[in-house]
């Protein structure tokens, strides 16, 4: 269930955060196998100077884990399977080149975004294979008559938060698909490229989200919350 | 416009971007074998490389299966179109026959997932070039041109 998942996340988030410093250094020189639970922040980091020394293995981690981030970037944008591809080769193989001026995960994934993106709307401004994205998702949706009464019930769940979806303007699904995939200590880092908006603690809900919860009935439409 | 617009993301934001997620991870998956084609190319270290389009209407994953005896696979590139011939021997290996367009001899090597050393060849004044039995799994052709040519990578491909 969401729920579940968000306390998890939120845990994580405390505990890392409450950790002084110096503690996490001890407990990382002492236990590499706790890697794991090992702060992203730090964690990426380090992937990116082994990556910079010339690891493949690094840069493999790197590639892994943030491909699916572009791969959504690219797919907002309305480009093809293939075109996506492409881009992906395009960002990754430019990264090469940018290892010495990237040492955070956060400039890390603001500068993927960036760069993901701009290729996509050169991709897509040349116009190659370019298919619509709308109307394309949905028929792939699974089958809400098969399976477990709890597999229909999550279906069901995706079907309303779908169509909640499906009511936004392209722009706030473009927005909203990228920024699910970003790594949430990283929001700051990409909230300018997206229009996302930025209050004095970080960044805000914003006109997009803000709707979607109207339309799934989280709040009451023009509530003062 | 609802007024919550500016307060800072919460719980609820959190928990819908969490489902948002993981709606467009049913609908829309990036293809599992991607991260791995990418570190293909990138472990070529080689930032002026410039990576081959597959032709139109063609399929690298076509016959992964080894349901087909023999396909045709056309790759295009700004400077060079590579066009390879893959047949499967009797032995499980494959056989790749290609033809670089325009022709040209050129260094034209095989990265192979099964093996650290890629297969080497060269093409001669037709442009065609051999690689009599390679092992299947992912593979992807370099043609690398003397002098101060680009080199050419094709997409890894699964022979």
């Amino acid at each position: 269930m969401p729920e579940r998942g968000r306390v998890t996340v939120r845990a994580g988030q405390q505990d890392s955060g409450r950790v002084p410093a110096q503690a996490g250094r001890q407990a990382r020189g002492r236990v590499p196998a706790q890697a794991g639970r090992q702060d992203r922040g730090e964690r990426v980091a380090e992937l990116l100077e082994a990556a910079r020394a010339g690891s493949d293995e690094a840069l493999g981690a790197i590639v892994a884990e943030h491909s699916p981030l572009l791969w959504h970037v690219a797919r907002a944008a309305g480009l093809s399977s293939g075109d996506a591809e492409d881009v992906l080769q395009t960002v990754w193989l430019r990264l090469l080149a940018h290892l010495d001026d990237i040492r955070t995960s956060a400039a890390l994934t603001g500068w993927l975004v960036v760069t993901a993106r701009r290729e996509a709307w050169r991709v897509r401004a040349a116009g190659r294979r370019q298919v619509p994205a709308e109307g394309e998702a949905l028929d792939t949706l699974p089958d809400q008559g098969a399976g477990p009464q709890e597999q229909v019930l999550i279906d069901d769940q995706r079907r309303t938060l779908w169509v909640a979806i499906a009511q936004l303007s392209a722009r706030c699904q473009e927005l909203l698909r990228i920024v699910a995939f970003v790594p949430r200590p990283d929001y700051s880092a990409v909230a300018a490229e997206l229009g996302m908006p930025v209050g004095s603690v970080g960044p805000t809900r914003g006109r997009c989200l803000a709707k979607l919860r109207v339309l799934l009935g989280m709040d009451p439409e023009g509530s003062l919350i | 416009m609802t007024s919550s617009s500016g307060a800072p993301l919460d719980d609820l934001d959190f928990g819908l971007l969490d489902r948002v997620r993981e709606i467009y991870q049913a609908v829309d998956p990036m293809p599992e074998d991607l991260p791995e084609r990418i570190c293909f190319l990138l472990a070529l270290r080689d930032l002026e490389v410039q990576v081959a389009r597959l032709g139109a209407g063609q399929d690298l994953l076509v016959s992964a299966r080894g349901t087909e005896q023999s396909r045709t696979i056309t790759f295009e590139s700004d400077s060079l179109t590579i066009m390879i011939r893959i047949d499967v021997n009797r032995d499980g290996t494959v056989r790749v026959d290609g033809w670089l367009a325009p022709a040209q001899c050129v260094g034209v090597e095989l990265k192979t997932s099964a093996s650290a050393d890629a297969l080497s060849a060269s093409s001669d004044e037709q442009g065609r070039f051999a690689f009599a039995r390679v092992p299947r799994g992912t593979a992807q052709l370099v043609a690398r041109p003397e002098g101060q040519g680009r080199s050419v990578v094709t997409p890894a491909l699964v022979l």
